[in-house]
């Protein structure tokens, strides 16, 4: 799908690479974020998550590689190319000394929206956040949780085509986070391009379409869930309950190719499978044939975080800080 | 950009520039230690007002009418008060931002670190305008009340320009350490380390009169001289453009002496002997152009060290 310039993508990065001394944060990456998604990255603390998104928005320059956000290269302090994006830090902090409703309004000045619109614009966004009643307080005053909710607001000051979120539920109760994520969810209804980072699996997978796993600054998988589970997903549990069963159908069971491992508990046998075919039937063949009477049977398929944690684990485990 | 969209903005420069101002503004006019430092100079201010007043009382003595006391005392704080404005103002202005990571969304929006630059500096000149010009009209009054009619009240907006410089030096240096320490701490005790550096230099150099007219090409007090007669003295420093302004200004052939003190024991005297003469203008044009030197040199480093700086944390 073409975005608002029709441009397939929102965000492109070719070889970008990070280098803090013999440190290297982001590893060569490629991300392509398309428009109009809700695009999660995702990746345990330390992946280099926060170091890739400051590259985007220009608060950190890279050593190597190119951003592209909506097909214009950015390189160096440009403006303009923030002027598509909204933003929103990981535990972001404003000057105390403002008011909500100050900081909205000034922060819209910066990005050229007049006297007007603000007056329009500022009050909508503090309504939206659940502000409204505390807008003319200072942000000195303000809880973590409205902190966050202040960030939000401002990172749709403008309206923008894209907004990057980074770790938006960090540090908010459950109920904070949920609001949280349908905030976002009406973000996207917007035609917003939606780039959130967490370390959140759950959040990820009820938010977004698409995800980029990233780990030591690499990218381990991208695409949307389900391309990722099918990917990555070898390894199949079936759950299989019998009412009557002996020592040889578990030998039989284990002979099976597909078998990687099996466990009895009671009359409950967990086949563990290496592969992504559905092997229902010859299971279900070798119980009967050797003697066992099947009640019932249950594939499980491996979720996210069963692909996530793989993918962290085989790309060296998590960065020690 | 939609046709809804483009009717909510322009990209004129000006209005970014603006709200950058205004960011500013807000935060300095509400930071305690300026508003502190705001009413310790109007107390000052009262206190040199009044102290006559209270002396004639005791003394039972009418207060002799001074019609020079506003254009010679300027805005009456000195060089420690210009020191003291320009630490409170420019301190957290770079640096502050880093330290509180407001600086993040500040370099996140549409707006050049060039601009972010300007904005804070516009922001700091206006606020130095305005607090120079409420203390020049509240010394004015009260001189007004206490000395009688004051004379060359029109030579006010140069004293005002001149103290507005002199301070500059001093946020320029303060911006410069704060952006490439980004720290408000070693921003402000660098430069109160440079100051009182100077200082005490100053007074060792008198020691060596014939070399102290180095000190005129550093920020501060810089040499003393006199002009006319030893009665008269001035400093011919950085710090003393608005009261040279002003002298200038009424005298324009003034000139100005170098001298070497002597000191005599036996009997007890003072003397100050000439060493060599300058004219005021020449005086006034070295300070000016010393303190714009400065100024120019310590911004430069300043936006060079902004332009590069990553926001690492």
């Amino acid at each position: 799908m073409l975005g608002v310039f029709g441009l397939e993508f929102a965000i492109e990065t070719i070889g970008l690479t990070k280098r803090y001394g013999s440190l290297t944060a982001v590893d060569k990456l490629d991300l392509r974020v398309k428009t109009n998604t809700i695009h999660g990255f995702l990746g345990p603390n330390g992946a280099g998550k926060t170091t890739t998104i400051k590259i985007l928005v220009g608060l950190l320059k890279p050593n190597e590689g190119i951003v592209k956000i909506f097909g214009d290269e950015a390189k160096g302090d440009v403006p303009d190319i923030r002027l598509k994006i909204g933003y929103m830090p990981e535990l972001p902090k404003f000057p105390k000394h403002l008011t909500g409703y100050e900081l909205l309004d000034i922060y819209g000045e910066m990005y050229g929206l007049t006297k007007m619109a603000r007056k329009e614009q500022v009050p909508k966004l503090l309504e939206m956040v659940g502000l409204q009643e505390r807008g003319r307080d200072r942000i000195g005053k303000y809880s973590k949780g409205m902190q966050q909710r202040v960030g939000i607001a401002q990172a749709l000051i403008n309206e923008p085509e894209l907004v990057i979120l980074d770790e938006p539920s960090l540090g908010l109760d459950p109920v904070g986070m949920v609001e949280v994520r349908e905030l976002v969810k009406g973000i996207a209804k917007m035609g917003t391009t939606v780039f959130i980072s967490s370390h959140l699996l759950h959040e990820v997978q009820q938010v977004c379409s698409e995800i980029t796993i990233i780990n030591r600054g690499i990218s381990l998988a991208s695409g949307t869930i389900e391309e990722i589970s099918a990917k990555f997903a070898k390894l199949a549990a079936m759950e299989v309950e019998v009412s009557e069963y002996s020592d040889v159908v578990i030998k039989k069971l284990k002979e099976l190719p597909f078998v990687a491992q099996i466990s009895v508990d009671g009359k409950k046998i967990t086949i563990q499978t290496e592969t992504k075919e559905d092997v229902r039937a010859q299971v279900s063949k070798t119980i009967t044939d050797s003697g066992g009477i099947i009640v019932s049977m249950n594939l499980k398929e491996q979720s996210l975080e069963d692909v996530f944690m793989k993918l962290v684990a085989e790309s060296g485990g998590v960065e020690k800080k | 950009m939609t046709k809804e969209k483009e009717k909510k903005h322009d990209s004129k420069f000006t209005r970014r520039l603006i709200a950058i101002v205004r960011y500013e503004l807000l935060w300095n006019i509400r930071k305690k230690k300026f508003l502190g430092l705001l009413v310790v100079a109007f107390a000052l201010a009262t206190v040199a007002l009044g102290l006559p007043v209270i002396m004639s009382i005791v003394r039972n003595e009418p207060i002799a009418q001074n019609p020079d006391q506003v254009v010679t005392a300027g805005v009456g704080i000195g060089a420690l008060g210009f020191f003291l404005f320009a630490v409170v103002i420019a301190m957290n202005s770079i640096s502050g931002e880093f330290e509180s990571g407001t600086i993040v969304p500040l370099l996140t929006k549409p707006v050049s670190r060039t601009m972010i630059f300007l904005g804070k500096i516009l922001a700091s000149f206006l606020i130095l305008l305005a607090t120079y010009t409420i203390l020049l009209c509240y010394l004015s009054i009260g001189s007004i009340i206490v000395y009688g009619p004051q004379n060359n009240l029109h030579l006010l907006p140069l004293s005002l320009v001149g103290s507005i410089i002199s301070t500059f030096i001093w946020i320029a240096i303060i911006l410069a350490i704060g952006t490439l320490s980004k720290s408000s701490m070693i921003a402000a005790l660098g430069a109160f380390g440079m100051w009182m550096g100077l200082s005490i230099a100053s007074m060792v150099i008198l020691v060596f009169p014939e070399q102290a007219g180095v000190l005129n090409y550093l920020p501060g007090n810089g040499a003393s001289a006199y002009i006319g007669s030893p009665n008269n003295m001035i400093s011919t420093g950085t710090s003393s453009i608005a009261s040279n302004l002003v002298t200038y200004v009424l005298n324009p052939s003034a000139n100005t002496t170098y001298y070497k003190p002597r000191y005599s024991l036996n009997p007890p005297s003072y003397q100050a002997i000439p060493l060599y003469t300058e004219s005021l203008s020449l005086t006034l044009a070295r300070s000016i152009g010393v303190a714009v030197a400065y100024i120019l040199l310590f911004m430069f480093i300043s936006w060079f060290a902004l332009k590069r700086a990553e926001v690492v944390e």
